[in-house]
């Protein structure tokens, strides 16, 4: 019984995120046998040292953990009195249905829990689920008779059972609801394991607006700009080897008596690449904008340089609050100081040349993230020539669809010759794809 | 080394006796570790005793300890073996007539390959192997404690290279076959969390975060290691440094830290905790400028606060 607790309690953190190999699963039996089962302080720190690989999965851990254990807490009185109060007395009932009244509430919790043995909770996939698996879970319990039972008095045209089909009713209900609550903490626990991985599908592929109304946006932006940084660390390492290096090379041949045995070679230079960003956080474009930035300074172990430029009415250079606060944070303050609408390309690239022309060098890469909306006003698309002309590449990201890149006030095509390549970026694969094409590029 | 651990509170019990005091979460690690036969990957900020704890567990379990430090750039010859090359080619100088007269009499170059090729064996043996940490661990006729120190200053290639170590306790060396640990070592990796460890070498070990530790467990560890220390003052100091932990600061204060400013106190024969005293003492607890011009302005707050003590 205990084994299955803790094979199911593995489900359900597997369901949470945290990745459990079998092997680690079979160390947290054994840590668990070993310390055994009943000091809980002590199971729950094995617990998490064998299946918790870093703090952010511990965190996972425990919220896990408190709801997967709590059944076992909780003792059978307090909330559970109202039942006690409303039994119905036994008298007159199929033996059936006596047996299963005549419980006390712990005895009824009891029963519950060993009918919830019999169904595997961990194929609940969606919410809607719950009361299909409710009714599975009191069949299992045998309260089918109990439905017969309350049907047969129902049809007797004596007072005293039409009375007791009303208590019985009544008891029915709490027993149910007993058993609601019990799905849906396993669903809490399980069924959200399948949803996890539907939810980060479409996460990945929802409009940037839309995804401030998921919770676990900030992890997955984490997640994957880790995944992409570690993936360029290694590309970056085997592109690192430069021209032989003569003087070690001799240097080691001595062993060898003078047999150049072993080479070594000169690093490569690293290239000094900088990357300035742009970002309009007016309105319409300010979500494309939070993630953007959020993406590229998650990434400060393998993009050192990165300065970045915030407009909507007015133009500032925005670096300085990301080395003060974290990303999402910064993202936040930046959008309350410049935030407004009326956004001016023009005038942006002519500060933003007079800013920082001089930095502009071959190993600047310059990103504008913007709809290009310029309310009428004048393109100015000569200082955006100046600064593609000194920096090695410009690259554009446009949250709207490319068909819309020119309706109404939008002017991409005035900008489009002076850009490397533009690109269309509504969403978190589409930004992940951009990030993974700089990384190759700058 | 022992062989058997009895209980957590064995571990407690006998890490205190050392001047290493610890809470139920570390012990149970070690407790852990040496009963499942599991490496322990330690890690936390800077200066929480991460080494320490590999020390105290060599000491507990009368085993010797080996420790390799990790940088970035190590490689398996500086790790593992390495072999002798100048005595390699100070013997075949040495022995070059004794060479030249087995050779002597071979006819023909592939004879002569041959019976070279049998002499190779005895250039790639024990006589020139230069073992390095792991492979001393492996080899050692005794249980031992293994110190990966900063694993995560080594390269990412070194850590796979770990995962036959971590897992079965053996490494391939080409030359030689597989060495399997005699013993097996009870390993201790530790991470000042540089950069993200990979997934397979997280899957090895058992986790232990070790946080700076509270006021009670800090306390304690004072009232342990400095016992001069008279208890007004330990009060004090811990509340102080408990308070500059929760500043936003570049480098935290961490508990070497304060062993080190309470022992500097008993020097200067303090009672309690000055304004001045703290001022003029605080470049032993704080490493940065700016959080010591930080720590310097909440000083009068913190004064002027009454407390509970």
């Amino acid at each position: 019984m205990a084994e299955r607790r803790l094979h199911e309690f593995i489900q359900a953190l597997r369901g949470a995120g945290v990745r459990i190999s079998p092997v680690e699963a079979e160390e947290a039996f054994r840590a668990a046998a070993l310390v055994g089962y009943a000091g809980r302080d002590r199971f729950r720190e094995s617990l998490a040292m064998t299946l918790a690989k870093s703090q952010l999965e511990r965190l996972e851990f425990d919220r896990c953990f408190e709801a997967f254990f709590q059944f076992e807490s909780v003792d059978g009185d307090g909330e559970n009195d109202a039942t006690d109060g409303a039994r119905p007395d036994g008298e007159g009932l199929e033996e059936e249905v006596a047996e299963l009244v005549a419980q006390t509430p712990e005895g009824l919790e009891q029963t519950l829990a060993r009918a919830a043995g019999e169904i595997d909770f961990t194929a609940m996939e969606v919410i809607t689920q719950q009361g299909l698996y409710a009714r599975r879970l009191l069949m299992s319990m045998g309260m089918g008779a109990v439905d017969d039972e309350i049907l047969r008095l129902d049809g007797s045209p004596k007072s005293a059972d039409q009375r007791r089909a009303a208590q019985l009713r009544d008891w029915r209900q709490q027993v149910r609801d007993l058993a609601v609550g019990y799905v849906r903490r396993q669903f809490e626990l399980h069924g959200r394991a399948h949803g996890r991985a539907l939810r980060e599908h479409t996460m990945r592929a929802a409009p940037f607006r839309e995804l401030r109304e998921f919770q676990q946006v900030r992890l997955l932006v984490q997640r994957m700009a880790r995944r992409l940084a570690s993936l360029h660390q290694r590309r970056q390492k085997r592109a690192k080897r430069g021209a032989l290096d003569a003087r070690r090379t001799l240097k080691a041949s001595l062993r060898y008596n003078a047999v150049p045995v072993e080479m070594h070679w000169r690093d490569r230079q690293r290239l000094r690449s900088k990357v300035l960003v742009i970002c309009d956080v007016s309105s319409s474009v300010r979500e494309a904008a939070r993630f953007l930035l959020q993406f590229l300074y998650a990434m400060t172990d393998v993009l050192p340089k990165v300065r970045s430029f915030a407009f909507a009415s007015r133009f500032d250079e925005v670096t300085g609050d990301f080395d003060r606060y974290e990303p999402d944070i910064a993202v936040g303050r930046i959008l309350d100081r410049l935030s407004g609408s009326g956004t001016d390309y023009g005038t942006m690239f002519k500060e933003f040349a007079n800013l920082c022309g001089g930095e502009i060098d071959r190993h600047t890469t310059v990103i504008v993230l913007g709809d290009a909306r310029n309310n009428d006003l004048p393109a100015g698309e000569q200082h955006l020539a100046e600064i593609s002309r000194r920096a090695r590449q410009v690259f554009w990201l446009n949250p709207e669809p490319e068909s819309r890149w020119n309706s109404g006030d939008a002017i991409m095509a005035s900008y489009l010759p002076f850009c490397r390549s533009a690109r269309r970026c509504a969403n978190l694969n589409d930004l992940s794809r951009f990030t993974d094409y700089l990384l190759r590029n700058v | 080394m022992k062989t058997r651990i009895e209980s957590v509170e064995d571990v407690v019990r006998n890490f205190a006796a050392q001047d290493y005091i610890c809470d139920q979460r570390t012990a149970l690690a070690v407790y852990l570790a040496a009963q499942l036969h599991k490496p322990v990957l330690v890690e936390g900020p800077p200066g929480v005793g991460k080494t320490e704890l590999a020390k105290a567990a060599a000491a507990f379990l009368e085993a010797p300890l080996i420790r390799m430090q990790c940088y970035e750039g190590l490689d398996e010859s500086r790790a593992l073996y390495e072999w002798k090359y100048g005595k390699q080619l100070l013997y075949t100088q040495l022995l070059r007539d004794k060479l030249s007269d087995l050779l002597g009499d071979a006819e023909g170059l592939e004879a002569s390959i041959k019976r070279l090729g049998d002499l190779g064996d005895a250039f790639y043996s024990e006589t020139f192997l230069e073992p390095r940490p792991l492979l001393k661990a492996l080899r050692s006729d005794e249980p031992v404690v293994l110190l990966i120190d900063e694993i995560d200053k080594a390269d990412q290639e070194f850590e796979a290279f770990l995962l036959e170590l971590l897992s079965d306790f053996q490494i391939s060396i080409p030359e030689m076959g597989t060495v399997k640990a005699r013993h097996q070592p009870l390993v201790f990796l530790t991470s000042n969390d540089q950069r993200e460890l990979s997934d397979a070498l997280k899957r090895r070990c058992l986790h232990l975060y070790i946080p700076y530790p509270g006021a009670d467990l800090e306390r304690r560890i004072l009232a342990q290691r400095v016992p001069e220390l008279g208890e007004q003052l330990r009060e004090q100091l811990v509340a102080f440094i408990q308070h500059l932990r929760e500043q936003d600061m570049k480098k935290l204060p961490a508990i070497s830290e304060t062993l080190d400013w309470a022992r500097a106190l008993v020097l200067l024969h303090a009672e309690t905790l000055e304004p001045e005293l703290v001022e003029q003492t605080l470049a032993l607890v704080l490493k940065n400028e700016q959080d010591v011009a930080l720590a310097r302005d909440i000083l009068p707050h913190w004064f002027r606060k009454p407390r509970a003590s």
